[in-house]
């Protein structure tokens, strides 16, 4: 009785994610569930005010202020297309350099796409703020910020047309490193 | 999204230039489509001129020009999905060819091969590629 006793409560002490809420697999990875306030819950369960909670409560700290500052459409340090970024990644390959072609703004599900040449290739990546896997977003260079033809804003939000003129890609990366 | 009659370019110095895809290898079907790490039968339509030393040679691999071999894709157009969400995409699309036991022919990669040849069990490629993105 007493040995008996003594597993279940190891048992269920040593339980992780997998073995008692998910009876199905024992390495399922059960993410954290939002902490609700107690007044807001039946609200939100009726609807009320839910895409508003969820864009405040569902990002991390640091990827909401990304989205709030970088991401937005007015915030004045907002990146504009035609920045030079270089963005840390948990996975291959690590660290990814390039030109901003775009921003897709969804609350939440915001992604923006990055373009490069690598060794005569061109590459595109386009990678999701809020993904746990993008560690770090680095600056290189603000479009509009210099003078003359290279610090020129872009005039349009996505620059798709950089696919089909490397001339222009080589005008941004010459205003980089002059 | 290579399927029957798409072009892609060969990265490998086995001596071809450009292949067209003939069949998929995965698809029971022959309208199927490929995509990165997935081998394809294909046809040679440019080769680089065999030099006298291939030539003469009999161990050396020839590649000429209207040869079947396989291939495995490396590089595609078509924007490919990560398992964390992210999408990649290349301006061409490329192979390396292979022989009938799934080995390189060529000895050297010359460009960037796409990461996801790691997940399909390509390793030796992205071992050999200079850069993987």
């Amino acid at each position: 009785m007493n040995s008996r006793l003594f597993k279940l409560v190891t048992r269920l002490a040593s339980s992780k994610a997998g073995s008692v809420e998910y009876p199905f697999s024992k390495n399922a990875l059960l993410p954290v569930p939002l902490a609700v306030p107690s007044d807001r819950a039946d609200a939100l369960r009726k609807g009320r005010g839910l895409m508003y909670f969820l864009q405040q409560n569902l990002p991390e700290p640091k990827k909401r202020q990304w989205l709030q500052t970088l991401f937005s459409r007015q915030h004045p340090q907002r990146l504009l297309p035609g920045s030079v970024l270089t963005v840390t990644l948990e996975h291959a390959p690590g660290v990814f350099s390039g030109v901003l072609m775009s921003v897709r703004r969804r609350g939440p599900d915001t992604s923006f796409v990055l373009r490069n040449v690598v060794q005569r290739t061109g590459v595109e990546m386009q990678f999701f703020v809020n993904s746990p896997h993008l560690k770090d977003i680095r600056v290189i260079q603000r479009a509009g910020g210099g003078p003359g033809k290279e610090g020129r804003r872009q005039r349009r939000a996505k620059l798709f047309f950089l696919r089909d003129s490397p001339s222009k890609m080589t005008a941004i990366s010459a205003g980089l490193r002059g | 999204m290579i399927g029957l009659k798409g072009c892609l370019n060969v990265i490998d110095n086995s001596g071809a230039l450009l292949v067209e895809c003939v069949n998929v290898l995965k698809q029971k079907v022959n309208n199927g489509w490929g995509s990165v790490g997935d081998e394809i039968v294909c046809v040679v339509k440019q080769a680089r001129p065999i030099s006298e030393a291939t030539q003469a040679s009999a161990t050396a691999v020839k590649v000429r020009r209207g040869d079947v071999r396989r291939a495995v894709i490396v590089r595609t157009k078509k924007p490919v999905r990560r398992p964390d969400g992210r999408f990649v995409r290349f301006d061409d699309n490329a192979a390396v060819l292979l022989n009938n036991k799934r080995e390189m022919l060529g000895t050297r990669i010359g460009g960037v091969v796409s990461a996801d040849l790691r997940m399909k069990g390509w390793t030796k490629i992205v071992s050999l590629a200079p850069k993987v993105v």
